[in-house]
């Protein structure tokens, strides 16, 4: 038993695994490697690790139903591997619970800082989620409470809609949110399709606390899957 | 312009009546050659003209006027309307009730004539424009298939190239990094990383040569060097190179005595065979035996095949496992993830083919497993032995 995190590489290339178990370690985690998901899902079960990465497309159960058997029995922070042009899947994925991806073919630094931000978010849960009632950007600052934000020190307006879409965003830092996940959150689930909701609110948001809402910093687009807050600390 | 008057409404009463008028006038002077049944048949053809030409209205004229002039002009008392004789009352009847009859149905029969070629027209016209439509669709439908081929090939491709390149700068990423910023990478990890991008780079260069090869035979444009080869050295090269991935597996050899020499592209068909081993390898378990036989086929074929003690293909999929970029599992096992590039057999069947060869798959001869046969012409010119060759 090592204090290492666990990481279990779920991929049907065997170099792929060779390469990830190797880099990984190199970096101090502890890695097993899977071949498909079914033996995915059985390693998760025999030996909990602290995060997933897993392939997409594979034999047996693929990556989508393994997000989705994971995510009935676990918060695991699960990344998926995919390939450009798998938009669709990715999505799915993510509407699955599956925490980020990395796209194909992959940097080991790219994977390793979406690794290290899972684990983060993973291990800071209760002071995110529930009790922190103050958030500060440097920017600006957000009191969850008292529903009051100021930017760069001037208090400013936000819309009920704006205000409870940003206090969502800054709830998951880090993560990506397809705009369905968004949409039913703060729409309900009749609004799933209505992207262009999505377009006005965050473009709004992102005037009012962006310095440059062209080039913006903290609500950052990932194209055709959704946003992600980046909280800048 | 005269055709255009004619076909108008008033034209048919007026050519109607004027045409009894002159056929009356003409009878008239022709008068002491004719006699009554004459005329009144003369008269009743005009009538079936006009009926025929501008339908029954301008007949019923024509059959009133004809009965007036046919009873003024040639029915005695002349020159009157009355009638003296009982007898030429009932023919000048009979010949109105005949002549308005004969007016009426001729009239309909050209109607009905009409709309059976206006009918006509409309269904050939109907057809036609099924016809465009459906060759429209048919044209639309190929091209939505080809492009849904196409973007499945693209699918196909991407990943191929894709995956090993996933490989390699994830590895290179990691050595990199090692480099930039020293971690607790062994001299062990760095060698793996290493194989890892030779053999990934193996990987690519494999699959792209096997596109040039495919798009080569796709265009007509496989240049085959054709010349008289010995059957025993073609199989042997291509187990030498196949001996890295046999090295597991029980290889037997069995080449009939005395096979003739074939005029064929050694390289080639010995990529063929080694193909064929590289698979059977694949798809049957560790310790198992690949068997490669080649024998003569009549007279003028050489047949050569590879077996193994796999899963074997089903019948179902043993034409379309020569299709490029199809990947079966050998049992169907769609659960399995296929392995393999899916050109080989493809480029297989091209090369055979260029040499006007068969190939195809049947059971092992114990009933399981797989056996891929092919045959290949011996050759154009007279059948030589290897004895007599080195002669």
């Amino acid at each position: 038993m090592t204090d290492q995190p666990r990481i279990l590489v779920v991929d049907d290339e065997p170099q792929l695994t060779r390469v990830l178990r190797t880099g990984l370690k190199s970096r101090g985690y502890d890695v097993r490697a899977a071949a498909d998901g079914l033996a995915g899902f059985e390693a998760f079960n025999d030996w909990h690790p602290d995060l997933v990465i897993t392939d997409l497309a594979m034999p047996n159960v693929d990556g989508l139903e393994l997000c989705r058997r994971l995510r009935a029995i676990s918060q695991v922070p699960i990344i998926v591997l995919s390939a450009k042009g798998e938009e669709k899947t990715k999505v799915e994925a993510l509407d699955l619970g599956a925490d980020d991806f990395v796209t194909k073919p992959f940097g080991i630094d790219e994977l390793l800082a979406r690794v290290r931000a899972s684990l983060r978010r993973a291990n800071a849960p209760a002071s995110s989620e529930t009790t922190q009632s103050i958030f500060d950007s440097g920017d600006f600052h957000v009191d969850l409470d008292s529903r009051e934000i100021t930017v760069r020190g001037k208090p400013i307006h936000l819309t009920p809609k704006e205000f409870d879409l940003l206090v969502y965003f800054i709830k998951r830092p880090g993560k990506v949110l397809t705009h369905r996940t968004l949409l039913a959150a703060l729409w309900g689930g009749n609004y799933v399709e209505q992207n262009e909701y999505l377009r006005v609110f965050v473009g709004n948001l992102r005037k009012k606390i962006e310095s440059d809402s062209a080039s913006p910093r903290y609500i950052l687009t990932e194209p055709w899957i959704g946003y992600r807050f980046d909280p800048g600390q | 312009m005269r055709r255009s008057l004619l076909d108008r409404k008033w034209a048919g009463y007026v050519v109607a009546a004027l045409s009894v008028f002159l056929l009356t006038l003409v009878l008239k002077i022709v008068g002491s050659h004719v006699n009554a049944a004459t005329v009144s048949l003369a008269l009743l053809l005009n009538v079936l003209f006009i009926a025929t030409r501008w339908g029954s209205l301008p007949a019923l004229l024509a059959s009133i006027v004809a009965m007036l002039c046919f009873n003024f002009f040639f029915l005695p008392p002349l020159g009157t309307f009355t009638i003296a004789a009982t007898d030429n009352w009932i023919a000048l009847v009979a010949f109105l009730i005949t002549a308005v009859t004969a007016g009426q149905l001729s009239a309909r029969a050209e109607r009905r004539a009409e709309e059976a070629e206006s009918g006509r027209r409309e269904i050939e016209r109907l057809y036609a424009e099924l016809r465009d439509a459906f060759e429209r669709a048919s044209h639309a439908e190929a091209l939505r298939q080809s492009e849904k081929l196409k973007s499945a090939l693209l699918d196909a491709v991407t990943h191929d190239l894709r995956t090993p390149l996933t490989s390699i700068k994830a590895s290179i990423t990691t050595l990199l990094d090692e480099v930039r910023e020293p971690v607790a990478l062994d001299a062990e990890s760095r060698v793996e990383m290493m194989e890892v991008i030779d053999e990934e780079s193996d990987r690519l260069s494999h699959f792209i040569n096997g596109l040039i090869e495919l798009a080569r035979i796709e265009a007509g444009e496989l240049q085959l060097r054709r010349r008289w080869g010995v059957v025993d050295e073609i199989i042997s090269a291509a187990l030498t190179r196949a001996r890295p991935i046999t090295q597991h597996h029980r290889v037997e050899l069995d080449v009939e005595n005395e096979l003739p020499v074939v005029r064929v592209d050694e390289r080639a068909v010995s990529e063929v065979v080694y193909t064929l081993v590289d698979n059977a390898a694949k798809y049957s378990s560790k310790g198992s035996t690949i068997r490669i036989t080649a024998r003569r086929s009549g007279d003028e074929l050489i047949e050569m095949a590879v077996e193994d003690d796999g899963q074997g293909i089903p019948h179902e999929l043993r034409e379309r496992v020569f299709d490029k970029f199809f990947r079966a599992t050998r049992d169907g096992d769609v659960s399995k993830q296929p392995t393999g590039t899916g050109m080989g057999l493809a480029i297989a069947k091209g090369i055979v083919e260029a040499h006007e060869g068969r190939i195809w798959i049947e059971s092992g001869n114990n009933g399981a497993g797989t056996r891929v046969v092919f045959t290949l012409p011996i050759g154009d010119e007279d059948v030589v032995t290897p004895s007599q060759q080195k002669q």
